[in-house]
This record gives C-alpha cells, sequence and structure tokens, in this order.
C-alpha cells in the first residue's frame, strides 16, 4: 500500500529577536536587535499507509505542532520534503484543501458570537457540499457527539467540551482523507474527552481517514493509535507501535516494607537511579509506604536480593510498565537535552 | 474544454458563487448578532462627524460672517455634509487591523487551511453589513435629492462608486497588513494610513477646500473616491462626463489593488510563521 503522508529528512527552524531583561534590553532591541535561531524540527522522516491513526507525543516544545504544520501546509519546511496526498502541501492548491482537516485545541475556528449551526451552513458552501449529504453527515455528527441540542446556541454560550465538539464537526463536515488533530481533548473532562475519543475511533474506523493525533493524554494515544511517533527537541525518536514502548520488558515492582527509608537510601541500597524510584502513600489505616521501581524484567531478582538484605518486605507484587510512565520518563529526559 | 482548468471560468461556476453568498450571509449574521451595538455603531459614526461640521460651518459663516468657502454658501456646506456622512458610512472598515492580528496571533491558519482565499473571504464578511448601509444610505439619499431637485439616479451612480472605493479602500488595507508577516509593529502603520484618509477622502470637509496648489496631493491617492467624489456627483457638481473618467480611475486603482495584495500576501504568506497552538 502506498503512503497517504511521506515525510523525508524534513526540518524547520525559526528566527527570532532576542530580548534582555529590562531597560538596556529595551534599548538594545531598538538598536541592534539580537537574532537567535531556534530547530524546531530536526530531520524527521517517516511515512504513514492510508486509513492508519497515528500518535504523534513528545514534550512541550518538541517540534509537534511545528510538523502538523509544515503537513497541514501552513509553513514549509525549511529543509527536506513533505507529501500529503501526492500533493506538497505548502502549495496549498484547493484540491489540497478539500481532502485534509486541522483542529487545534488551542484555536477556534467557529465564530463566537454566531452558533454554530451558522458557521456549518457556511463551511457547507466552501466545500460545496449537497445539502442533503450536509444535513446528514451534520446529523450523524451532531448525535455521535452528543451536541444535537446545542447547534442553535451560540459558540461563546457553550461549555469548552461543547465547543471542542463543534469544532470538530466543523473540521471534518467535509469529509476530509487526512484529519490532523492537536490536543483535541485539552481541557476537556473525562466524560467529553471519552464522547470524543469514541468518536474518532468509529470515525476512523468506518471512514478509512488517516489521522495523527497529537496529545499529551495517554488515554487518547492507547485508545486510538495504532502507531505512535515519538518527538524530543525537534528529532524523531520513536516510530512503532504503543506496545513496543513498554513491552521491552520493562516493569515495575511494588513493595511496602516495614522501615520508611527516604528514595537516596533506596537508590543507594539498589543501585538504581532516583529517577527509577517512586514513593507513595500507603492504604489507608498503613503506615508503610507503596514504592514503585521502574525496572527491567531481569533486574527483579537481583533488586529484591538487594532489599532485602537491607529491609524487611511486608508486601509485593509486579506489574507492567505503564505508558504513561514511559512518556514521563521520556519527557524527563527530554529536560535534560533541552 | 474543461471549464475548471481555466481560473477565471472556474470562478465564475454557481458553486464558487455560493460560498460568497454564504459568507455574506455569515458575515451580516455576525455583524448583526448584537443589534443594539450595531445600530449605536451606525448612528455612532454618523452623528459624530455631522456634529462637528455643522459647528465648524456654522462657526465659519454665522460666527464669522463668511458667504462662501471654497465656492460653497452655507447651505451648499450643510449639504456637502449631510450626504457625505451617506458615503462614509460605505467606506472601509478596520478590516486590515483584523487582518494584521490575524497574521500576528496566528488566527490566519484556520483560514489557510480552507479552500478559499482568506483576503477575499474577509472582505466579504466585512462588507455584509456595509451593504445593509449602502442600502438604507441609497434610500435616504433618493429622498435627499428628490428634496434637492436633483435626479436620484445620480445617487445610484454615486454609489457605485463609494462601493468601489469601499473595495480599494480593502485592497490597499489588505496590502499594508501583509506587512504584519515581516514586522509585528504593523498596527501602528494602519493607524497612521487610517488618518491620512480620514483627511483625505473628504468626509470631514470637502477636499476643493484644500488650496489649489496642493490639491496634487489629494488626487494623487485613490481616497477622495471614498467619500468626496461620490458626494460631488450626487449634488450635481460633477458631470457625467467627469463621473465616467473617474470610474476609469477607479478601475486602474482595481487593477493596482489587485497586484499589490497578490504581491504582498504572495510574499509574505511565505514568511508567515502560525504562531500559537
Amino acid at each position: 500500500m502506498s503512503a497517504v503522508i511521506e515525510v523525508k529528512n524534513v526540518s524547520r527552524s525559526f528566527k527570532s529577536v532576542k530580548k534582555e531583561e529590562g531597560m538596556k534590553g529595551a534599548f538594545g532591541l531598538l538598536v541592534k536587535p539580537q537574532i537567535q535561531v531556534h530547530d524546531a524540527v530536526k530531520n524527521v522522516s517517516f511515512a504513514l499507509e492510508p486509513g492508519s491513526f497515528t500518535g504523534l507525543i513528545g514534550a512541550n516544545g518538541a517540534g509537534k505542532t511545528t510538523l502538523l504544520k509544515m503537513l497541514a501546509g501552513l509553513i514549509p519546511p525549511s529543509e527536506g520534503e513533505a507529501r500529503v496526498l501526492g500533493y506538497e502541501p505548502f502549495k496549498r492548491t484547493h484540491d489540497f484543501r478539500r481532502k485534509i482537516a486541522l483542529v487545534m485545541g488551542q484555536k477556534a475556528q467557529l465564530w463566537w458570537d454566531l452558533p454554530a449551526i451558522d458557521a456549518f451552513d457556511l463551511i457547507r458552501a466552501i466545500y460545496e457540499i449537497p445539502t442533503a449529504t450536509y444535513k446528514e453527515r451534520l446529523n450523524e455528527l451532531a448525535n455521535l457527539l452528543d451536541v444535537s441540542k446545542h447547534l442553535n446556541t451560540q459558540i461563546r454560550r457553550l461549555s469548552l467540551g461543547e465547543r471542542m465538539k463543534m469544532e470538530l464537526i466543523g473540521a471534518i463536515l467535509h469529509w476530509p482523507s487526512v484529519i490532523f488533530l492537536d490536543e483535541p481533548t485539552i481541557g476537556l473532562d473525562v466524560l467529553a474527552a471519552h464522547k470524543l475519543r469514541e468518536f474518532l475511533r468509529v470515525f476512523n474506523q468506518r471512514e478509512k481517514a488517516t489521522i495523527i493525533l497529537t496529545s499529551h493524554n495517554m488515554d487518547d494515544i492507547e485508545r486510538l493509535c495504532s502507531r505512535v511517533l515519538i518527538m524530543r527537541a525537534g528529532k524523531l525518536i520513536y516510530d512503532g507501535k504503543p506496545a513496543g514502548l513498554t513491552q521491552a520488558g520493562a516493569r515495575q515492582l511494588r513493595v511496602r516494607l516495614v522501615q520508611t527509608p527516604s528514595a537516596e537510601e533506596l537508590a543507594t541500597a539498589t543501585q538504581l537511579p532516583a529517577s527509577a524510584i517512586e514513593i507513595e502513600e500507603g492504604p489507608e489505616g498503613e503506615s508503610s509506604k507503596v514504592i514503585r521501581f521502574s525496572v527491567k524484567q531481569d533486574q527483579i531478582v537481583p533488586l529484591l536480593q538487594a532489599l532485602m538484605a537491607k529491609f524487611q518486605i511486608v508486601d509485593m507484587g509486579i506489574e507492567g510498565e505503564s505508558l504513561e510512565k514511559v512518556i514521563q520518563n521520556l519527557y524527563e529526559e527530554d529536560k535534560a537535552v533541552l | 474544454m474543461n471549464v475548471g482548468s481555466i481560473p477565471l471560468l472556474r470562478e465564475l461556476r454557481w458553486p464558487k458563487f455560493q460560498w460568497r453568498i454564504a459568507a455574506l450571509k455569515n458575515g451580516f449574521q455576525d455583524a448583526t448578532a448584537y443589534r443594539v451595538e450595531f445600530l449605536l455603531e451606525i448612528a455612532g459614526s454618523a452623528f459624530v462627524p455631522a456634529a462637528i461640521q455643522s459647528v465648524l460651518w456654522y462657526a465659519m459663516f454665522k460666527i464669522g460672517g463668511a458667504t462662501t468657502v471654497a465656492g460653497m454658501t452655507y447651505p451648499e456646506m450643510l449639504h456637502y455634509t449631510f450626504m457625505s456622512i451617506l458615503f462614509t458610512q460605505i467606506r472601509g472598515g478596520d478590516l486590515d487591523f483584523e487582518l494584521s492580528e490575524m497574521v500576528r496571533s496566528g488566527q490566519l491558519s484556520n483560514y489557510l487551511v480552507r479552500p478559499v482565499g482568506v483576503v477575499e473571504f474577509v472582505w466579504i464578511r466585512g462588507i455584509a453589513p456595509k451593504a445593509l448601509i449602502a442600502g438604507l444610505c441609497l434610500f435616504i439619499g433618493i429622498g435627499f435629492e428628490l428634496y434637492l431637485g436633483v435626479s436620484p439616479f445620480r445617487i445610484v451612480g454615486a454609489m457605485f462608486l463609494a462601493l468601489l472605493g469601499n473595495i480599494i479602500h480593502y485592497q490597499i488595507s489588505a496590502a499594508l497588513a501583509a506587512t504584519a508577516f515581516l514586522w509585528e509593529e504593523a498596527y501602528s502603520m494602519l493607524m497612521v494610513k487610517n488618518m491620512l484618509v480620514n483627511f483625505l477622502s473628504g468626509e470631514l470637509f470637502p477636499l476643493n477646500m484644500i488650496p489649489e496648489r496642493w490639491a496634487w496631493v489629494w488626487k494623487s491617492t485613490p481616497f477622495y473616491l471614498y467619500v468626496y467624489g461620490p458626494t460631488q456627483f450626487a449634488l450635481g457638481r460633477w458631470s457625467t462626463a467627469e463621473y465616467f473618467h473617474q470610474l476609469l480611475f477607479a478601475a486602474a486603482w482595481l487593477v493596482v489593488g489587485w497586484l499589490l495584495i497578490r504581491i504582498t500576501w504572495g510574499l509574505g504568506i511565505k514568511r508567515y510563521l502560525s504562531l500559537g497552538g
């Protein structure tokens, strides 16, 4: 199957003016502005199959949104080449724009003072959607997202979750082949996020639309994406299945001890880095704390031996490493890189 | 022959008009979402210049004792004021500020992913309330023409010129707004442009009050086509030949404006950063 999105050695850098602190900085800006170059995306390559649902994750500033913007044709790459549905995105031909959708969780596309139904009518005309098809789609999308009764309400009077759902409807009324979603569940409550996720899953499966989703919510990634791209400081550091991140023998050893040692004492006793040790409050009524060690499968026995040599174990268990934890670790490594 | 392969014919297809009509409707709905605010804005923009001019003419003619100013008597001056206010309502608004803010904040991205031209889209949404006001002004203008004994056809022609002025004004404004792609302080430049337009469009006073040796200043800009020109024609002070001569000027400015937008936005969009989000 040929790729619907192809990215080859794409890089993107931005220039910005650096302002020093205080009045001196303000004068400096007037007289001799200092230009700094920031590499937001560095030599990224990947290809996506039609109908795939891909998660693009990384810490803030990792380059995810910049990559999406390049793929949606908003900004050109500084180097390299990107193709979406065979089009060069930045040429932004009308045909290309008819086939894609971009939803940015932090940018409203609908008009604040108008009810969503008025904005949708304009979108219908822009994409030349036949009226019968439009009504059918709107009805279906509004039902799936449970917002039918809010279609005639001014956007500004809707809750954040309802607004986001309307944004999504407005973005995909034209049934795009490729959808770029930038943090669509940001700020949503558990129920609204669940509805939105469920909707995306159904839409992807039924319409075979190719979807790229950026999110900091690991639930989004775990439940929806068959593939994950992880970016760190502009570079693509992982491209594979979400399970691939957690199946490489990563485990969590959970123990409760009679003693209450500090993280440093535990790190010294087990020879593990402090970042691999987490201490939580124990069950109610119990004075002992729950300690979690993030380790590989083959580290468990030596770890237990080291613990038993120094402490008394009350309770223990072995759990698989959660995706959330893996990503958290990656983000922490990010900070070190940045 | 495939019609879709020829850009102009492609734009003339009915579906291409559909989105423009829908955008017009949408812009009108947006502008009138708050009816009181909408009406007060119109009343305010008409009342303030009318009051200032009336006081000024009263001072010059009744207190200062002048009989004519720039060849115009007191009643003629008042007629100018009344008629010019109708055309001032048609002249472009602050869409350039909206465009530059969209560039600056990254909100432009929302429009760039849609298969429509963003500059035209913003204009159509902005002209929607103006179209309603133009109809209302036309109606008032016809009544005023009948009172003055001037052919009401003149107000129709004048309104057409004012609408061309609106387009020219937007074209120039949009081209200036494109500086926001490389310069974050485009806002102040747009303010300067607005001050020049206020002065040179004829909405504050008849431009023939400017001494003849300085007349080249206002004649070399298209701003006089927004208010002064339409008012002169509506009041019968321009001949039909002069009117058509000015229509040719307007057409030339339209072409210049179109080119300006193509160049500035063509260059600017390459520097767009799509900030935020």
